[in-house]
């Protein structure tokens, strides 16, 4: 299969930005300094080309019932007009993807999956639906998908005219019609910060990434926005979340909700007694990276290194981990293995930092 | 992008310059390798009185996304470590000809340097690439 290349390809190209192939797309992985995009997000306003990510729209009487079916959290309870997280499991409860479903109608739905599991989970989804009156529909390809996020998003959006005055709470979305395009937007984001994510048609994303620009709303790559998220301990699928794990091992025990109806995984999540536990863990000196051992203070291996990097904000290095659960040291002594040495980890019971969402 | 290759140094395909200074030589990293290399953020230097051949691994340079090895351009025993380097690791990005300078070595065999690049055979090079 030959790369894809999302509606911005171009503009990327003309912004020199370095890029690089992800999930089957050719994507910027940084325009000027990752430090840069970083900062530009928790203090001023960024935007993120994430076209590549998956949306499929389930539409009909069933929808709600079939969204809430599928994923482990509770989607039959949110709101309209509100966006739930969820991993999305197997019957045994290991993690297919961790998605975004946002109820723009009790019968339409939007949901949002990683672009490198597009195939897997629209297989998998569309399986499922023999006992439910809807129509499922992968408009991936349709949209253009862009992310404003930081402090400045909102001043940002609503000075172009494209959020109304109405009340517009995090993890809500709004759908409006701008200058004749109908956008879905979502007060969403992968940043820890206040922010926007816009579906668009390709048109629209192009015209509104050079508008955006011209405001001075920094261009980040795909390494700025793994670093903020890291910053957050927000979990990324094929690192904390794998088809090896269930939510239960990642720190996703809030996202399971045992006590609702009938949903794929239940009986087997029920049951289940975690292998894993998630930790989070920061060095003074050195940068933990993914696959580097985790050891107690008796230098016993006892995981590894889920998703390491340098903080931008902290100055140092930090990771996520997943560790036996049975050989979890009770004292929180962890030790992180750098090439030939063995440095001592602090630990983290929140995340490294606080981003400002609302 | 047109990267600085000054004229009086030599240089490896490993992205590594070299000042030879009689039986010694300083050793960093170029201009082109900071720039691919993005902002940097940790510097690992070996100590003095290591030996080292030529090619060998003798310390790492991170960028917040990236972790690389780098390698001795020649055979010879670390005799000076540009100690102030780890704690400033942005100066790679800044000065990496001047103040980023890494280590600096005693050569072992002096015939080697004739392997290395000129800055007209490093600026080929880069443009194979």
């Amino acid at each position: 299969m030959s790369i894809q290349k999302t509606s911005l390809h171009e503009a990327h190209l003309v912004l020199k930005a370095k890029m690089a192939p992800f999930a089957g797309f050719d994507m910027p992985l940084q325009y000027t300094s990752v430090k840069e995009e970083v900062l530009a997000v928790r203090n001023e306003a960024g935007v993120f080309d994430v076209s590549h990510m998956g949306e499929f729209l389930v539409t009909g009487p069933d929808a709600v019932n079939f969204v809430d079916y599928i994923m482990t959290n509770d989607f039959k309870n949110a709101e309209v007009k509100k966006a739930v997280y969820s991993p999305l499991c197997r019957d045994n409860g290991t993690v297919i993807d961790d998605l975004i479903a946002y109820k723009l109608a009790e019968d339409r739905i939007l949901i949002c999956v990683n672009a490198s599991n597009i195939d897997k989970d629209w297989n998998w989804i569309s399986s499922k639906t023999k006992n439910f009156k809807i129509d499922l529909k992968n408009l991936s390809d349709d949209y253009s998908l862009l992310a404003i996020q930081g402090p400045k998003a909102e001043p940002i959006l609503k000075s172009l005219g494209i959020l109304g005055n109405s009340d517009f709470p995090y993890y809500s979305i709004l759908e409006t019609a701008h200058e004749g395009e109908k956008l879905i937007i979502a007060r969403t984001g992968y940043t820890g910060e206040d922010g926007f994510e816009v579906f668009s048609s390709h048109n629209f994303a192009k015209k509104f990434w050079n508008q955006l620009l011209n405001l001075g709303v920094k261009p980040c790559g795909l390494a700025s926005r793994d670093v903020l998220r890291l910053e957050v301990c927000y979990p990324l699928y094929g690192h904390e979340l794998t088809d090896e794990v269930t939510p239960l091992d990642a720190g996703l025990a809030w996202t399971v909700k045992l006590e609702k109806d009938n949903f794929i995984g239940k009986a087997a999540l029920a049951e289940y007694k975690p292998r894993f536990q998630l930790v989070k863990l920061s060095l003074e000196k050195g940068i933990p990276r993914e696959g580097y051992a985790i050891l107690d203070s008796n230098n016993n291996t006892i995981g590894k290194v889920t998703s390491g990097t340098m903080s931008v904000v902290t100055g140092k290095g930090i990771a996520m981990a997943l560790v036996e659960k049975d050989k979890n040291p009770k004292d929180k002594k962890y030790l992180i293995n750098i090439r030939a040495a063995n440095y001592e980890a602090n630990y983290h019971s929140k995340a490294f930092i606080t981003g400002g969402h609302k | 992008m047109a990267h600085n290759i000054p004229a009086e140094l030599k240089y490896t395909k490993d992205h590594e310059w070299t000042k030879i200074d009689g039986d010694t030589v300083v050793i960093g990293i170029t201009d082109f390798a900071q720039s691919a290399l993005g902002d940097i953020v940790f510097v690992e230097l070996p100590e003095v009185g290591k030996t080292l051949n030529a090619h060998q691994a003798f310390g790492v340079v991170e960028s917040i996304k990236s972790v690389s090895d780098l390698y001795s351009p020649i055979s010879g025993t670390v005799v000076e470590v540009n100690s102030a380097l780890p704690d400033a690791p942005e100066l790679c990005n800044a000065e990496p000809y001047g103040s980023a300078w890494m280590i600096k070595v005693k050569l072992s065999n002096t015939q080697e340097v004739n392997s290395l690049l000129s800055a007209t055979d490093y600026q080929n090079y880069l443009s194979t690439l």
